[in-house]
This record gives structure tokens, sequence and C-alpha cells, in this order.
């Protein structure tokens, strides 16, 4: 090895290793909070400390928790650190997964399934990721069918508008994007899962086949919790009635307000506010 | 009664196939062909009378003999490459069926037990081709180069016996001992492709059997002190970094070299050689 070599050298296998770092810190460790938080809509139906009964309490606790998230200090900070590191990992990412080229027909083992499903669900991600985000937090509301802007002191309601595609009932386009959704959210915790587990060998922490077998089991046993709470958030918010969960978000204030702010008045659109109680 | 032909059948599957096999009976060995360097494919096919016993080798060495393919059409001979014939070079080997292997340990009673079966034969996709299905493989010997896969001993003097080995690490290193730079582990893998450009070799994935033998080199008394040069190619453009953990390596490789896992130790080792490069400057 010649003295100029050094920093290509270690450049390359710097960027290899923060590409596999940042697939768990922060990004998994962020999408375990983030799916079990979505989740709470449905395990919240057991906290008693919240008022109401059944899923009410659901979508009274999923708001306590996104009010309490939004007023964490310096969280544009975090949200900025976490695109940062989205992007990071994700245009990376593509150009890993551009220099393989898969051969599942005829290597059909389920490794190398695993192997062509993980640079699969990471394109997909990527789309639904953007899609998540631009719609939900940057407010392109076109991108919403029935223009829903989520707003984070009615988050239960505003988010099951945008998935329904009205403030009604389901709609067409609002079918396609709650698909979307679950397309979205199963390719990505796959895409944990089994980065987690590929992560072990990178790293040489699993060495031994044996090795590799017991941490793969761990992280078969973390995918299908994740897989589970990212499910039945998904069917939780489905079967939330944006108008009942509305006046639950009211009655809770959104934190500091008793009626819907201007945000969520272009949320609602023509649902009248008389639904108020 | 089930037969299995498919690319993925499983070695009790072809097994069993060995005992369906008829005899007397004419297979048809289809051959990917190509003229030389740069020249188009093609594809030919042989009706080869079988033998009890006989291998892919033997059904070329019958074509070369009556080089006239199904249609009556008369050719060339099949040209390959071959050596040892007892599975232990690695010349011989051409994807068959679909996969990577020895053409000299591969049984036609396996891939084609009943009468008109076909068995087919193409060139490894990951070598450039000399001619039919011989390639040329010295990427694989540069990849040894790049990671130095030797013990220095070279010198002036004599240098005594070597160091004491453990009974523990010389099983370790048996296993990885056995390869034989066949070129299975390359082919089946999807981050390994071919690279026609020489100049390119030096910076592209060295593959599985390369990171397998600097752990080999590694893990020896002598090799060792070779240890961070191996530690820092294997950090570099092509290295470790570049497997993508498909695995295909360790299922296709017919010395059941312990390929994933050496890929996983030499991780280690490169993981604690940069902390050790970070924090200590070399």
């Amino acid at each position: 090895m010649t003295a100029t070599d050094g920093p290509r050298q270690s450049h390359h296998l710097l960027l290899r290793r923060l590409h596999s770092l940042s697939g768990i810190v922060p990004i998994g460790i962020f999408l375990l909070f983030h799916l079990t938080t979505n989740a709470s809509v449905v395990w919240g139906a057991a906290n008693t400390r919240m008022p109401g009964e059944g899923l009410e309490r659901g979508v009274a606790t999923f708001q306590h928790e996104v009010s309490w998230i939004n007023n964490m200090p310096g969280l544009l900070i975090i949200e900025i650190s976490l695109w940062l590191a989205i992007g990071f990992h994700s245009i990376l990412g593509v150009f890993y997964a551009m220099s393989g080229k898969s051969n599942v027909g005829s290597y059909r083992h389920p490794d190398n399934w695993r192997y062509t499903l993980q640079r699969l669900t990471g394109y997909v991600g990527i789309f639904f990721i953007l899609y998540h985000v631009a719609t939900l937090r940057w407010g392109w509301t076109f991108l919403v069918p029935g223009g829903t802007l989520w707003s984070h002191e009615f988050a239960a309601s505003t988010l099951a508008a945008a998935l329904r595609g009205s403030q009604e009932g389901f709609t067409g386009a609002g079918i396609a994007v709650s698909l979307g959704y679950f397309i979205g959210i199963t390719c990505l915790v796959f895409h944990f899962a089994n980065g987690l587990w590929t992560a072990a060998i990178t790293w040489g922490l699993t060495v031994s086949v044996g090795a590799q077998k017991r941490w793969g089991v761990v992280c078969a046993g973390l995918g299908v919790a994740l897989m589970g709470a990212a499910w039945m958030a998904l069917i939780g918010f489905l079967i939330t009635d944006p108008g009942d969960a509305r006046v639950i978000e009211a009655r809770m204030g959104g934190g500091s307000h008793s009626v819907p702010d201007e945000h969520a008045d272009d949320a609602i659109g023509a649902a009248p506010l008389g639904r108020e109680p | 009664m089930a037969i299995a032909y498919a690319h993925e059948s499983t070695a009790d599957q072809r097994r069993a196939n060995r005992k369906k096999a008829v005899d007397g009976r004419t297979v048809i060995c289809k051959v990917k062909r190509c003229d030389g360097p740069g020249k188009p494919s093609r594809w030919e096919s042989f009706k080869v009378p079988v033998e009890p016993g006989m291998n892919v080798i033997a059904c070329l060495k019958h074509i070369a003999q009556n080089p006239v393919t199904s249609d009556g059409k008369t050719t060339t001979p099949v040209v390959y490459d071959s050596g040892c014939l007892e599975e232990v070079c690695g010349a011989c080997t051409m994807v068959i069926n679909g996969t990577a292997r020895q053409s000299c340990s591969c049984l036609i009673d396996e891939y084609a037990p009943r009468e008109g079966d076909t068995i087919t034969l193409e060139p490894m996709s990951k070598f450039p081709v000399i001619r039919d299905l011989w390639v040329d493989r010295a990427r694989l010997f540069n990849s040894l180069k790049r990671v130095k896969a030797w013990v220095p001993i070279d010198g002036a003097y004599a240098l005594g016996a070597g160091p004491k080995e453990s009974q523990a690490n010389q099983e370790v290193r048996y296993d990885i001992s056995e390869c034989m730079s066949c070129g299975c582990c390359m082919e089946a893998c999807p981050q390994f492709n071919i690279e026609p450009d020489e100049s390119k070799w030096d910076t592209s994935f060295v593959g599985p059997h390369a990171i397998a033998q600097a752990r080999l080199f590694n893990a020896h008394g002598v090799g060792k002190v070779l240890k961070n040069d191996r530690l820092d190619e294997l950090m570099g453009p092509g290295g470790v970094s570049d497997c993508g953990n498909a695995q295909n390596c360790v299922k296709v490789c017919p010395k059941g070299v312990p390929l994933t896992e050496s890929i996983g130790a030499i991780g280690r080792q490169v993981t604690l050689r940069s902390f050790a490069r970070f924090f200590k400057g070399r």
C-alpha cells in the first residue's frame, strides 16, 4: 500500500460502514419509536388514563404521544438530522445496489432472495418515505387525495382522512394510498430487520454459521414484532372515523387549542364544525 | 416419478435421480458455444449415448469424436478446460443446468436420467470466454495476489522451524485451505460481475475465495506478518465491504469452504484494523 491510497481506501470502508451504521442509528432506532408510537392508536385502547372507551382511548393516547413529540426541544434539528441520515443511506444504498446484479433466477436460495428483496425494498422505501414525509410533514397536499393536511394537533383524524381520501368514506384514491402505506411499511420493516442481520456480519459481530442463525432469530423476532406494530397502526387508522377522532382531539385541546387552528380548518375542509359537541 | 432437473435441485434429489437413470438411453447435450474472445455465442445440441457412470467430460469427449449436432450438421469439437478429473484442480468449472460446478464430478445420471433428457452446458459468465466452455480465470488469481495469499518465507538465510500450531487453529485453517480456486463462488455471487477491463481488477470486488484466503493466511503463524497489508487491501474498493450477503458462494462451493464465516471473520478484523488506524494512526 502506498501513502496515496490510504485515504481512498479508508474512505471506501468509512462510507460503507457509515451506510451500515446509519441504517441502525439513527434510522432504525427512529423506526422503532415511530412504529410503536403509531401503534398506540390501537394499544392505547388499554390506556385507562385516557378518557372514553376502546379505540377512543387509542385516538387520545396517540394524540398525547404526538403532542409530547411536538413539544420536544430542538425537534426541527432532530428532524433535519433524520432527513439527512435517510438521504445519505438512500443515495449510497442506490449506488451500492446498482453495483450488484441479482441472480435469483439461477440460484434460488432464501438467502439470495433476501439479498434481492433488501435492494427492492430499499427502492420502494425511498419512494414511500418521500411521499410520506412530503405529504404529512412538508404539507404537499396536492399529493393527498381529498387534499387533507396533516395536523399534529389533530393527529389521528387528519391521518385517517388522508388514508381514506376524504373526510367521509374511502375513495378509490384513498384505497390506493392505504395500499401504498401497507406496501411501504412492510418493505421498510423487512429492510430494517434484514439489514440488522447483515450488519452483524458486515461489522464482524456474527462470524460462525451458528452465531448468524442465532442473531437471525433475534432479527426475525424483532421484525415480526415491528411488522405487527406497523400493521396494527395502519389498521387502527383505517378503522378510525375522522369525524369521531376530531371530537376527541378537540376535547384534548390539541395541546393549546380548544378549536381547530387554521391548518386544521383546511384539513377538515367540508366537514362541518357543528360536529363538535 | 418426480425428477428434479431444475438448477435448484439438491444433492439429495440428484442422488435420487441416479437410481432412476435408464440404461442405454440417449440424452441431449446442449452447449453454449463461442468461437473466440468477443465473438457471438450460439447454442448447439448433440445426441449422446450414455454409458453407466458417465460424467460431463466423457460426454464432451464423445462429442469430440463425433462433432455432429443433433440436426445432422458437422461442427467443431467443443473446447473445454480440464485437469485433474477428480474435482481438486477447478479447471473444468462450468455452468451446468444454470449453476456453477465442476464438469468432471458431474454425472449425467444425476442431471439427465431419462431418455431424451437435456443437460445444458455454458461457460462461466463472470470470466471472459477463450473458446466455447473454456474461460480465462486470470482475475481470480489476481484477487489472490491482491490479498497476498501466501506465506512470506523468502530470505537470505534459513528461518528455522515455524511457530507451533494449535489443534483448534489447524481445524479452522484446514477447511479454508481446501479452496481450489475454481471460481464457483465468484460465478454465483451477485456482487461479482464480469470486468473485461484488466485495469479495474484491482478496484472491483475480490470475490469470496480471496477473502477466505486472507483469513487463512492471517491465521498462519508466519503468514500473519502480512496481516495488515491484507486487511488494508480488503478495506479498499472491491474489498470485503462490497459483499452483499447473498450467501450464494458458500452454497455452490464444491469444497464446503466456510466462505460466509470467513467474510464475517474478515469483517471483524477489518473493523478492528480500521479502529486501530483511526486511533493509533497506523
